[in-house]
């Protein structure tokens, strides 16, 4: 774990998922990391870029990189799978041939904007916490125990494959999440969809075939006792806890199982509050008796 | 030491003449006369140096000679022998079953996903092979100036589908496809990766009617990008890889009119207009004003959670003219190339 990062939230977490940036603040806070802002960076373009205009997705890519590198950063935190991979993904192939590198930084010193040199790595907060020193920072820091909640851990696509590229763990059998939530006290459920697409790349575009994917996990996590389920993934969450009305209409019964960030599992365990860690800003939201192993002290008025 | 005494190991004995484990596999079983499923777990000899296939051959061998499955060549390259091992599928015989051993694992073998299962092991592939049909896998010169020898093409425009000229055919990706088991009417990785190998042939001339095929429903943009494909294909193929590039040049073709391609632009003119993705623009972007409409329901009880950003004052990153010049430059020099000419192509760099 670094003591500074250059942060990328990401557009989710800037714009509808705002409960995912203030809990990742309030965490970083905790874990005494700083965060250092990148004010002019763009979208990652999370895939779509890459898929429709390639060499303008490994620019913005570079773009974003070097501002990293401008600020003085080694790494950058992302908060979002989608984001990881998609910078990963440029990134790789930057460093793999200075004469692709070259090429990006000539465009980008021609339109102004600041080089990269490629000295810059993108890490995800899952695995910032959930190994070596950053996950020991952790646990002095969880100072609650969420006993008695079960909790689902659904990793999404983009932080385990392509593992070339991710390759933080073992992509078919990760533990990330597992140890980080035996970290808080809670107790992790095993369910066969944890590794499997959530659909959300497709929900506008292709609807029915994503909600095919994405009743596989909500049915499977409820099915197996589940309380809660939680994800790295703003992308996922969004999928898992908005849609979820729309998957429980598609597979004809009741679901109602509210999805959780990352960031919020951690931060509850860590007593941060409701205002920081947001819940109210879910679609599917929490039951009393969810909160209530969250401990989190509900705030009167808590603004949303 | 346990002696080699199954025939099957006689051959093999000679060549390798080495050391032997006790090796357990637990084997899903399907009999189509009765309609039923169930798993049988033997436990052979094996080398130490044996595959999962080897120890299928030696469960035929030793314990029930009625266990079915394909296989041919032995070593990766005619991609029979695909099968899930422990959930994931993978060639049978490039698996070494020496480290499930050591780690005293007993592995699950069981038939591909996706395929319909004709017995034990062995799938159909018959909807495989009509999807590879479909996407015409095939040279199609349009008989544009046969050459009086050889086409010759240069190494570079070659490196454009070297990956995807690596498939086998084995269906390992098709099996795992996530887009595939809620659609089976997809293309899926496989047969998209096989047309990429022929949209990328610099001597094809059949490029835009197979962009205008692919670019449709349960084409290119049904793909969820799991990346399912990318991980078991045994050969690097990276099917996932290929469909994205069918993306970009269908964008270079114009066929940019299905909900997917719509999709994507929205993001491309939100990083240029002001750096983060335009929310509140992509749903009737992509689907349309009227069906946006339909949705409204849904939008409002995302608008209850405080998820809708206001569309009147979207986000604007700093320095943002320098993305567009960026995108203006990157138009132009594109305007100057071939089409073909996508080698600083993020995805055809090779892994370091």
């Amino acid at each position: 774990m670094q003591e500074r990062y250059a942060y990328y939230p990401g557009c989710l977490a800037s714009l509808s998922q705002k409960e995912l940036d203030s809990s990742t603040r309030a965490i970083a806070k905790k874990l005494e990391i700083e965060l250092i802002e990148m004010p002019s960076v763009t979208c990652c373009g999370a895939g779509d870029i890459h898929e429709a205009k390639p060499d303008y997705y490994l620019h913005i890519s570079a773009r974003i990189l070097g501002q990293a590198e401008q600020s003085g950063c080694d790494t950058i935190l992302t908060i979002c799978n989608v984001c990881t991979l998609n910078l990963r993904q440029a990134n790789m192939a930057l460093q793999a041939d200075a004469a692709v590198l070259n090429r990006v930084n000539d465009n980008l010193k021609e339109v102004g904007a600041a080089t990269y040199q490629g000295g810059v790595d993108v890490r995800h907060l899952l695995w910032e916490v959930s190994a070596g020193e950053g996950y020991d920072r952790f646990k002095s820091i969880a100072v609650k125990s969420l006993e008695g909640l079960k909790v689902a851990p659904f990793y999404g696509c983009q932080i385990l494959r392509p593992a070339k590229i991710l390759g933080f763990e073992n992509s078919d059998r990760p533990e990330s999440l597992e140890r980080l939530i035996m970290a808080c006290g809670a107790e992790p459920i095993d369910y066969p969809a944890k590794v499997k697409c959530c659909g959300f790349p497709i929900v506008l575009a292709r609807e029915d075939v994503a909600l095919g994917e994405l009743v596989q996990p909500l049915e499977q996590a409820i099915d197996a006792g589940a309380d809660v389920i939680v994800t790295p993934c703003p992308l996922c969450h969004l999928s898992l806890d908005a849609w979820q009305r729309k998957a429980a209409a598609y597979s004809g019964r009741e679901l109602g199982i509210p999805i959780l960030h990352l960031a919020q599992l951690l931060g509850a365990a860590a007593g941060i509050e409701e205002s920081e860690l947001k819940f109210k800003r879910h679609v599917t939201r929490l039951s009393p008796s969810v909160k209530a192993k969250l401990q989190v002290p509900s705030v009167v008025g808590t603004k949303v | 030491m346990a002696a080699i005494e199954n025939a099957h190991f006689t051959t093999l004995k000679g060549a390798y003449d080495t050391e032997t484990m006790e090796a357990t596999v637990k084997v899903r079983r399907y009999n189509p006369e009765t309609g039923k499923s169930r798993f049988d777990t033997f436990t052979v000899t094996i080398p130490v140096t044996a595959t999962v296939l080897d120890a299928l051959d030696a469960i035929k061998d030793t314990c029930d000679g009625t266990l079915s499955y394909r296989k041919s060549c032995r070593m990766s390259v005619c991609g029979s022998c695909g099968m899930r091992v422990d959930g994931g599928a993978a060639l049978a015989c490039k698996v070494p079953m020496r480290k499930f051993v050591e780690a005293g694992h007993t592995i699950t073998v069981s038939p591909m996903g996706n395929l319909p299962v004709i017995k034990d092991l062995v799938v159909d592939m018959a909807p495989f092979w009509d999807k590879i049909r479909a996407v015409k896998p095939f040279l199609d010169t349009k008989n544009a100036d046969t050459p009086a020898k050889e086409w010759r093409i240069d190494p570079a425009d070659t490196a454009l589908i070297h990956k995807e000229s690596l498939c086998i055919l084995c269906g390992c990706c098709v099996s795992e496809c996530n887009s595939m088991e809620a659609d089976p009417e997809f293309l899926g990785p496989a047969a998209l990766a096989k047309a990429y190998r022929f949209v990328g042939d610099a001597r094809d001339k059949d490029t835009r009617e197979r962009l205008r095929d692919l670019s449709g429903a349960h084409g290119i943009w049904d793909c969820t990008r799991c990346y399912f494909c990318n991980q078991r294909c045994p050969k690097g193929v990276d099917p996932r890889d290929a469909i994205a590039k069918l993306g970009a040049e269908s964008f270079k073709e114009g066929f940019t009119s299905d909900p997917g391609a719509k999709h994507a632009k929205v993001f491309v003119d939100s990083t240029y207009k002001g750096g983060f993705l335009r929310e509140t623009e992509l749903v009737p972007k992509t689907i349309g004003p009227a069906n946006a409409i339909k949705d409204i329901p849904f939008a409002l009880q995302l608008a209850r959670a405080g998820k809708v950003p206001n569309p009147l004052s979207p986000h604007k990153a700093k320095d943002n003219d320098e993305v567009k010049r960026l995108w203006k430059l990157l138009e132009k020099e594109a305007k100057g190339q071939p089409r073909r000419a996508t080698a600083v192509h993020p995805d055809a760099v090779q892994e370091g």
